[in-house]
């Protein structure tokens, strides 16, 4: 009897709450699906019927995406290029040396470290956007405008990737180190041959976080480019956005496709990515 | 083998620079715009301009951005005195920041003087500063009223009848009554619903010496008849909440109103946002005000500017002449942009009758309903606040007006209070 | 010790020196804040005791900046990033932990499904979702939200034009966004919670709510910690996802917010001294609240 009991129970708990999570689900993919559906149709169509979740055989077609090629010569690819670009320098870049700092403050007790951590944590604390006008300057400064090394430069070491791995690195024994110097090595041989495929799921996690940041960012990129081609692809949505009325045969789209890849890139990374997070989690 | 190598690069060498010198290398300028659409005519009028052997061979590398983006990014770059294009376009809201201090752009008086009778010179005095001209508009933006005749008609109401804005308001509870619809929306997030009135009244948010006007009579007395009309219900607030909204244009689009007030460059709205009205609207002058005013108002626009630290300043200004002053350039704007040219000669002319997509939407009455109406309009006052009085309309006036139940005259005084806090 | 000074000398290495190895790591990190944080830092703060117009108009107006601060526009920015920055830190640290434990739970099918997809809304751009919100909270009585609100017999409401609601659609569109990735933070730290805690405490009998309190939330301590101080950040640095549903504009005061309003003033309005002014009372606020919420969770205590 007890034990039915807790079986019925059970499955009743397992119904609920596995239904409130296929709510929540529908949620976070709605807009996707209203994204998807009218990206379907002619950009008239919005305008007309507003949003709706229907598809309609008659009107619908991928003619949109075909479209892409030929707006403005095509250049939605070159956006999509540059995002590209863009988002693999920053990512390596920052893995290097965020990996590096993350490990030094984590490894090695020496004067200042105290410091430097809190500078980290305080930088972190910090909103970026205050920052734009004197970096801009100092872009225009080093001849670095319209550059994509401009666009990555105030990401080259990520403070949350410093956090990051100062943390996954605090979690590992410190005898790893004195059995690499025993072995001959030097201090950044430990780190490259023996640290960094010990640190792999924290460099998933970070390679996520970090393909995120970038394939999105919209205000540092939109300051610092201004040749057309060499927008990304947030800035390049922007310009078929005007007070006069949207490019909607575009943007929907567009807006699809910029989707793809960082969600192949996450569903490839993503068990290292949680085991990374799981792993290095967040000791404060 | 050698030898036979460098002889080879040797001629290779000679023939490049022959092929230099016989092919005159264009002068590059950049060209920044936010609105993609202007572009068209760019590109026509450079094509024309680069087939007249006599004019230095252009390449002008045209950049579209998004609309505020573009004003920050110029702002930026003037500020640090780098990065700035050679021509560019400012929104008319935004051109008073450019004129502070010292002013990057340069003085375009020497390609406006010589022609300026034929010009609608109030255009150029909202881009100037001390009689020096830094700014060129591609339209006049004069207000006209659109009817929608299906649903006027359903009312048995005839528009051409209408002369003042009390006709109007007759008109709207006629056309509520028969048909259940709105004679017109007011915008409660963008100015486009009370500045033409408030201006085509004979008010204005500011003088030339920044003394703040929102708070007169006139601004009181526009505010009162538009509150009536929202509380009759012959005018509901703009879905969407301005006539740029996807949910105004689809709304319009589908028969819901009977009329909207907006400049002449909301002609190609009409013809790309809502074609199912094609053949059903007409154009007609605004009504009058009883107590005075003018017959219409000069609304929006874009300065194109050449900027003064440009390494090709004499060539982009020749350029920009002839892209928007010239008589081509002029009927051009007509039949590209579907706007009303500041050349007072086009009108008329026969070259603006040739068939476009916008007499196709309308009729072919449509200058000749302009001209009626060209004779009087205000200036519109635009100093370094004009700026700051236009967030305050859209952002307070509008809202207040359109969504909230506050007394008219408080809406005028606390804007106008406003304002003046941030002049002091 | 003369092992290690002998393989130094072989190596001929100043940077191999341990005393030195340390410093060489952490180095990046220090060039990078010299330049990125600290000089910007500093330009700003000079910047906001400027009048500046143009390369060569610069002129020091000393406090006439921070007097001019507050104004009504600001106060109302401030108002708005407020409410939105409260309401942002109780949602999303709430919600995301209650699916997150829910997520944990033996009692869902599929969890590590509904964990990825969760995570989704985080890649994609605000602008484009911008759009579909603004769409979806239409002011139209045939606009989705509208529609479905009738079902329920409820009258259609202008969303966005309001500040209370609009308020709560950008709440919806944060946590639409961020809920995934608060809930793998979270999970990352209830998986680490040993297993023996849990049951230890089902032999003292307590159910589901006590263990919630008494193991998990002492558990993930941290990691809330982590959670409240980036959504405080997030919170009050708040921009693009006001601009996707209002561009520039501001119905009723909600669709400015601090950083809005900074922008309006250096951009829009060309007032760049002011404009920082108000950047860095920015700073202040979120320095500020951060650390009163780090001292009141106990932070500074553990370095014992």
């Amino acid at each position: 009897m007890e034990k039915r009991y807790v079986d019925r129970r059970g499955v009743v708990l397992t119904v609920l709450a596995t239904g409130l999570m296929i709510l929540i689900a529908i949620f976070a993919m709605l807009p996707f699906a209203f994204m998807f559906l009218s990206s379907l149709k002619p950009g008239q169509e919005m305008l007309r019927n507003g949003l709706s979740l229907t598809f309609e055989p008659g009107i619908s077609s991928f003619s949109n995406y075909a479209a892409l090629n030929t707006y403005r010569d095509g250049i939605y690819w070159c956006w999509y290029r540059s995002s590209a670009v863009i988002m693999i320098m920053q990512t390596a870049v920052g893995l290097f040396f965020g990996s590096l700092v993350g490990y030094g403050l984590a490894m090695y007790d020496f004067k200042g470290k105290n410091l430097i951590f809190t500078i980290v944590l305080i930088v972190m604390m910090m909103p970026f956007e205050i920052l734009i006008l004197p970096l801009y300057r100092m872009l225009i400064r080093a001849k670095l405008t319209d550059s994509y090394f401009g666009v990555i430069m105030p990401y080259l070491v990520p403070p949350f990737m410093v956090f990051f791995f100062r943390q996954y690195v605090t979690g590992l024994p410190k005898e790893l180190l004195e059995a690499g110097r025993i072995d001959g090595c030097t201090d950044y041989g430990v780190f490259f041959k023996i640290m960094v495929p010990i640190m792999i799921p924290a460099f998933g996690a970070m390679t996520i976080l970090s393909c995120m940041n970038s394939w999105n960012n919209l205000l540092w990129p939109l300051i610092v480019l201004s040749t057309n081609e060499k927008f990304t692809i947030p800035i390049g949505m922007g310009t078929t956005i005007t007070p006069y009325g949207n490019a909607f045969d575009v943007l929907m789209p567009g807006a699809v496709m910029a989707v793809v890849p960082i969600v192949v890139i996450y569903l490839f990374a993503q068990k290292t990515f949680i085991a990374g997070l799981t792993s290095g989690s967040v000791k404060g | 083998m050698k030898k036979l190598l460098a002889v080879l690069l040797a001629a290779l060498m000679v023939l490049g620079m022959f092929g230099a010198l016989a092919e005159e290398e264009p002068i590059h300028l950049t060209l920044w715009t936010f609105q993609e659409l202007h572009t068209q005519l760019y590109k026509e009028m450079l094509e024309k301009w680069n087939a007249n052997p006599d004019n230095p061979k252009l390449d002008i590398d045209m950049q579209v951005y998004p609309y505020e983006d573009m004003h920050n990014k110029l702002t930026i770059a003037l500020q640090s005195g780098e990065g700035a294009p050679d021509i560019v376009d400012i929104e008319i809201n935004m051109f008073a920041n450019y004129l502070k201090g010292d002013i990057q752009l340069a003085e375009l008086n020497d390609i406006v003087e010589p022609i300026e009778d034929h010009l609608v010179m109030s255009r150029f005095n909202n881009y100037a500063k001390d009689g020096k001209f830094y700014g060129i508009d591609h339209h006049i933006g004069a207000c006209i009223v659109w009817y929608n005749t299906e649903i006027l008609e359903e009312a048995g109401v005839d528009y051409t009848t209408i002369k003042t804005w009390d006709d109007y308001h007759e008109a709207g509870k006629i056309v509520l009554e028969k048909t259940g619809k709105p004679m017109c929306t007011w915008e409660s997030k963008d100015c486009w619903s009370i500045y033409p009135l408030v201006n085509q009244h004979g008010g204005d948010w500011l003088t030339p010496d920044n003394e703040v006007r929102m708070d007169e009579q006139v601004v009181i007395d526009t505010l009162a008849f538009m509150r009536s009309m929202l509380d009759d219900g012959t005018a509901v607030p703009c879905p969407g909440g301005n006539h740029h909204s996807e949910e105004y244009y689809g709304w319009m689009n589908a028969g819901n109103c009977a009329s909207v007030s907006m400049p002449f460059w909301y002609l190609n709205r009409f013809t790309d946002y809502m074609p199912d009205l094609a053949g059903k609207m007409k154009v007609a002058p605004m009504p009058l005000w009883p107590d005075g005013g003018h017959k219409s108002a000069q609304m929006g626009g874009t300065g194109t500017a050449v900027v003064k630290t440009s390494p090709n300043v004499e060539v982009a200004k020749q350029w920009l002449a002839y892209a928007t002053l010239s008589f081509e350039g002029c009927v051009n704007t007509w039949l590209i942009l579907g706007f009303d040219p500041i050349m007072t000669d086009v009108y008329g002319s026969e070259e603006m009758k040739a068939p476009n997509k916008f007499f196709d939407y309308y009729d072919d009455t449509i200058f000749d309903m302009l001209k009626t109406v060209l004779d009087d309009i205000p200036d519109t006052c635009i100093t370094e606040y004009f700026p700051a009085a236009g967030d305050i309309v859209r952002n307070q006036m509008a809202y207040d007006l359109v969504m909230s139940d506050k007394p008219v005259d408080e809406i005028a005084k606390d804007c106008a209070q406003e304002l003046r806090d941030q002049i002091f | 010790m003369q092992k290690q000074s002998l393989s130094d000398r072989r190596r001929g290495g100043f940077l191999t020196d341990p005393k030195v190895v340390p410093y060489v790591f952490v180095a990046p990190f220090v060039i990078y804040f010299l330049v990125v944080y600290l000089y910007p830092t500093i330009a700003t703060i000079l910047m906001s005791f400027q009048r500046i117009e143009g390369p060569t108009s610069v002129e020091w107006i000393g406090l006439k900046n921070y007097e001019r601060l507050f104004s009504r526009n600001y106060i109302q920015a401030l108002e708005t990033t407020a409410r939105y920055a409260f309401w942002d830190v109780v949602v999303l640290t709430i919600v995301p932990l209650l699916v997150a434990v829910i997520l944990h739970s033996k009692f869902v099918k599929f969890a590590s499904f509904f964990k990825s997809l969760f995570f989704i809304p985080a890649l994609t751009s605000i602008i484009v979702a911008g759009i579909v919100f603004r769409l979806a909270f239409g002011t139209l009585p045939t606009a989705p939200v509208n529609r479905l609100v009738q079902m329920f017999g409820k009258e259609p409401r202008d969303w966005l034009m309001y500040a209370g609601t609009g308020n709560m659609v950008l709440i919806i569109l944060t946590l639409w966004r961020w809920m995934g990735v608060n809930i793998i933070y979270y999970l990352s730290g209830i998986q680490a919670i040993p297993t023996d805690l849990y049951e230890a405490a089902e032999i003292d009998g307590a159910g589901a709510v006590s263990k919630f309190f008494h193991v998990t939330l002492p558990g993930i301590k941290p990691v809330l910690i982590y959670v409240i101080t980036i959504t405080v950040l997030g919170g009050f640095a708040m921009f693009t996802e006001s601009v996707a549903l209002w561009q520039q504009n501001n119905p009723g005061g909600v669709g400015r917010t601090i950083v809005g309003y900074m922008y309006l003033m250096g951009f829009y309005k060309n007032n760049m001294g002011l404009a920082s002014a108000v950047g860095l009372t920015l700073l202040v606020l979120v320095l500020g609240v951060n650390l009163i919420q780090l001292i009141l969770m106990g932070f500074f205590k553990k370095e014992d």
